[in-house]
């Protein structure tokens, strides 16, 4: 326990130490979990369908903080893995005592082809109930990858199911005015997400809404 | 129909051997385990910790199953900034070595399970070494 509130403590510390360079580079916070931007990035505008065939824009995105894992469907092990754990986050942020209403979990397809708004409400619903999945054509999902410098390949091959995507392993924090606030790198765990997330949402207060 | 027979224990025989020694080998898997796929899913992965207690180097050279269509050894790698998937054909356990099987790094592809597996099912899955050493192994179903 004493370890747990120490480290929470040490967070804050690190947080706050981040924010007073005020600088515009990204600061790595020295635990590698955690890259933070003390001068957030406005996302410009982009275009994508939700699991529930609703349209999902950058509006989508503003007066709640956006956890954004791009990934695809037919993806035995990064995806299920950091979606389970993204779920174990969200978990803990709803037992938090600002609690996760000012929080959504967004799984960007990159691989349309496949996965369409059915495939997705399956899928992405199966981790949490409250999960978003969400996807565009391949011009959308440039638009707003680059802006997170998220590559991915997907490598089509016409007559098979099967074939290689590439994508980021990487979750992207977006805050509630629609910036490009912070990225976690993996290997990913719940806590160290929760955590952090939760002395960042403390620190940023109505200042990010 | 007669033939049958004989070939089966002939196969018993040959079997026998290949068992005993995989004990003798010390080839010994903890931990196994495969992730329940999302519904409409037809691929998952599974992961163990696979300890060679020899004195002798020993390569994984396939998995297979009869629960699933295909079975894949295969490593999750970074290349240029993202993550994907390549082929390991087969996989070298140093002398007195554990190699991990876990999520973001070597796994089995489980492609097209033969039924619906669910958190707790078990499911079973041969590993073969080179020189001919299989090692049957249970695989735990976990969400």
């Amino acid at each position: 326990m004493t370890t747990v509130v120490l480290a929470a403590i040490l967070g804050a510390v690190l947080l706050a130490a981040a924010y007073r360079e005020n600088g515009s580079r990204a600061i790595l916070l020295p635990d590698q979990v955690m890259t933070l931007f003390p001068a957030p990035k406005p996302l410009a505008a982009f275009a994508f369908t939700d699991h529930e065939n609703r349209v999902f824009d950058l509006s989508r995105l503003k007066g709640k903080w956006s956890f954004l894992f791009f990934g695809y469907t037919h993806c035995p092990d990064i995806c299920p893995t950091t979606l389970a754990t993204l779920a174990r986050a969200h978990e803990s942020i709803a037992k938090s005592t600002a609690g996760a209403q000012d929080v959504q979990f967004v799984f960007i397809s990159v691989d349309p082809n496949r996965d369409t708004a059915g495939k997705l409400r399956q899928y992405v619903t199966y981790f949490d109930a409250t999960f978003l999945g969400v996807t565009g054509d391949d011009a959308q999902l440039g638009k707003l990858a680059g802006q997170f410098g998220a590559a991915y390949q997907v490598e089509v091959k016409p007559g098979t199911e099967n074939y290689p995507v590439y994508h980021t392993a990487a979750v992207f924090l977006v805050d509630p005015r629609a910036r490009y606030h912070a990225v976690f790198a993996p290997p990913l765990d719940a806590e160290g997400i929760s955590r952090r997330f939760e002395v960042l949402r403390e620190l940023e207060g109505p200042k990010a809404t | 129909m007669r033939w049958r027979r004989p070939v089966f224990l002939g196969l018993m025989l040959a079997l026998t051997p290949i068992a005993a020694a995989t004990e003798e080998a010390g080839i010994s898997v903890r931990d196994a385990w495969v992730r329940e796929a999302p519904p409409g899913m037809t691929m998952t992965a599974g992961y163990m910790l696979l300890q060679n207690k020899t004195s002798r180097p020993q390569v994984l050279v396939a998995a297979r199953s009869s629960g699933f269509e295909t079975v894949m050894i295969h490593r999750t790698v970074a290349k240029e900034g993202m993550t994907g998937m390549e082929h390991a054909p087969q996989i070298e356990l140093l002398p007195n070595a554990s190699l991990l099987f876990a999520p973001g790094g070597y796994h089995l592809m489980l492609l097209n399970p033969k039924r619906t597996l669910r958190a707790g099912d078990r499911v079973d899955i041969t590993l073969e070494f080179r020189g001919g050493l299989v090692l049957p192994v249970a695989y735990e179903v976990r969400k």
